[in-house]
């Protein structure tokens, strides 16, 4: 079931084409990856799925509704879109006790969620002199302060070094674990690559392509086989389906393909093989590629 | 109702959490109680009323827009700080009723701004009172209770101007800075000179009506408290017609 779903979702800019007829779902209790270089229309459909702006048309909703329409919003969806959405001269403490004022929490939960970002120290600090860091944390607390079953986060990794990196990554995986449906966005798949289940991928606001991360990962992935007759295994491994292309006289490359099947189907035709082994292309080189294909497809279309 | 009821302790707590509210307040006591002093020292001399004089009294009464002033800027603070700091998404995150938070806010600083209003006239008469007291007058004008009153509901209007042009600029700055030159220069130099027909009906000058004694150029109070509210109203309908339906960027 999916929790979160965009359909034809456009949003125009006067001349400029911010979200271009974008629809995908994003599947509950799964860390999905929302992905695209800057610019290509990601924060613009999260502000427009959060009812913070107005899509030209098509529809963009979490368990069926806008988010306007959703009873009790912030115990439904946790959302962190910015890290600078704090008044510099309130502390931490003052700021999630506005936000649990007005969705009616319950008072402990701002120091519940503190704790758990690991701000409880400077609670009591004026967020004006909070790191980027800090400020990331705290809007990830604010985003957990209801509980919520899903959780949409714009570049949370954005600016940080390398220990808020591990502790996002690992704060994202427990929420996961917990069944927790979470949408994440980012401009680098390597910076998601170690948290998320699926990815999306998205271009100057167009959808690329949404795969699991095994899929993906299956797609960088390449079995080469060294045989005296290359020519013949290429043909033995065509006609069992597995895409594959010919290196040299006694090498060939198979895609999609694990190791056994490629093994088994040259024992199976008597073939003997010298040498098997698995090469993985660069995951981000994957998407640079994803993202050139579909500039590409839409320069011709034009 | 429990909703607005949430909502109006957030925005209290917004307010009472930044520095804004306790300096604004502690400068309108300051300025009023002092206004009141310096007039009640330059009484009967250099042409001044004598003190206890109905004019004199009428005189030390005017720091009745001293809380309008401070009304205004933190109703613009109120308004647009929430756009200049980003504070709006949070809010908006919370409760998505763009129109529900921004009628809360409206009805929460006008609250206010009575009660400011109230707490500060109501220390400024005091003062009147013990200063002549000590001079043996025992006796107010009639009007006292009259201005006392259009004090408190100019300083409402007031807070509620502040919010709208917060909203309607996004800008604290800027709006503090145009609307003081509106009130001090464009409407009691400029169209005092160039209009002096229509000046009374003015924002700054139905306050006037409201605050000082009634005099030849000024509106009586209840027609000077139904213009301010209607300015009042006017601008909050253009704010929550116009900013509060674009998208927060």
């Amino acid at each position: 079931m999916s929790t979160i779903s965009f359909h034809k979702l456009t949003k125009r800019y006067g001349p400029v084409l911010a979200v271009d007829d974008l629809s995908f779902d994003v599947p509950s209790g799964r860390v999905t990856g929302f992905l695209g270089p800057n610019g290509s229309g990601k924060t613009t459909a999260l502000r427009i799925l959060l009812g913070l702006a107005g899509a030209t048309s098509g529809t963009a909703t979490i368990a069926g509704l806008a988010y306007g329409q959703l009873h009790d919003p912030v115990r439904r969806v946790g959302a962190a879109l910015d890290s600078n959405t704090f008044h510099p001269g309130r502390s931490a403490a003052q700021h999630l006790r506005i936000i649990t004022t007005a969705a009616d929490l319950p008072p402990r939960r701002v120091d519940e969620v503190l704790d758990l970002v690991g701000l409880s120290d400077v609670a009591g600090r004026k967020v004006g002199g909070f790191s980027l860091g800090m400020r990331q944390r705290l809007s990830l607390a604010g985003a957990l302060l209801g509980r919520p079953r899903v959780l949409v986060l714009d570049e949370p990794l954005n600016g940080l070094d390398p220990d808020g990196i591990r502790w996002i990554r690992g704060l994202l995986r427990s929420q996961a674990a917990g069944g927790r449906t979470v949408l994440v966005s980012s401009h680098l798949l390597s910076e998601v690559a170690q948290t998320v289940d699926d990815v999306v991928v998205v271009s100057r606001g167009r959808f690329v392509a949404q795969a699991t991360l095994a899929e993906l990962t299956a797609r960088t992935s390449v079995i080469r086989a060294r045989t005296p007759d290359a020519s013949r295994l290429r043909e033995v491994l065509r006609a069992a389906g597995i895409p594959v292309r010919l290196v040299d006289h006694s090498t060939v490359e198979a895609r999609s393909a694990t190791a056994d099947a490629v093994g088994l189907a040259a024992a199976a035709a008597g073939l003997p093989i010298f040498e098997l082994s698995r090469h993985d292309e660069d995951l981000e080189s994957l998407f640079f590629d994803l993202v050139q294909q579909n500039h590409q497809n839409q320069e011709i279309a034009a | 109702m429990n909703g607005t009821i949430r909502l109006a302790r957030a925005e209290l707590r917004k307010l009472f959490t930044t520095k804004a509210f306790p300096v604004s307040f502690a400068i309108a006591i300051v300025l009023a109680i002092g206004s009141v002093l310096i007039d009640a020292m330059v009484a009967g001399r250099n042409g001044a009323a004598r003190l206890g004089t109905d004019a004199n009294v009428y005189q030390m009464l005017k720091f009745g827009a001293i809380t309008c002033v401070v009304m205004l800027i933190l109703g613009i603070l109120a308004a647009g700080s929430e756009f200049r700091h980003r504070t709006i998404i949070p809010a908006l995150l919370a409760t998505p009723c763009r129109s529900r938070v921004f009628a809360v806010k409206v009805a929460v600083v006008a609250v206010l701004g009575a009660a400011v209003s109230a707490v500060v006239f109501g220390l400024g008469l005091a003062t009147i009172v013990l200063t002549l007291s000590a001079h043996g007058i025992h006796q107010l004008p009639a009007g006292s209770g009259t201005l006392y009153v259009g004090s408190v509901i100019s300083s409402a209007c007031f807070g509620m101007i502040g919010v709208a042009l917060g909203t309607l600029t996004r800008n604290t700055v800027g709006a503090i800075i145009a609307s003081v030159a509106w009130a001090l220069f464009i409407e009691q130099v400029i169209l005092r000179a160039t209009a002096p027909g229509i000046e009374k009906w003015l924002p700054t000058n139905a306050a006037i009506g409201l605050t000082n004694a009634p005099g030849p150029d000024s509106l009586s109070p209840t027609v000077a408290c139904v213009v301010l509210t209607g300015y009042a109203i006017g601008l909050l309908v253009l704010a929550s017609r116009t900013t509060m339906r674009r998208d927060i960027a």
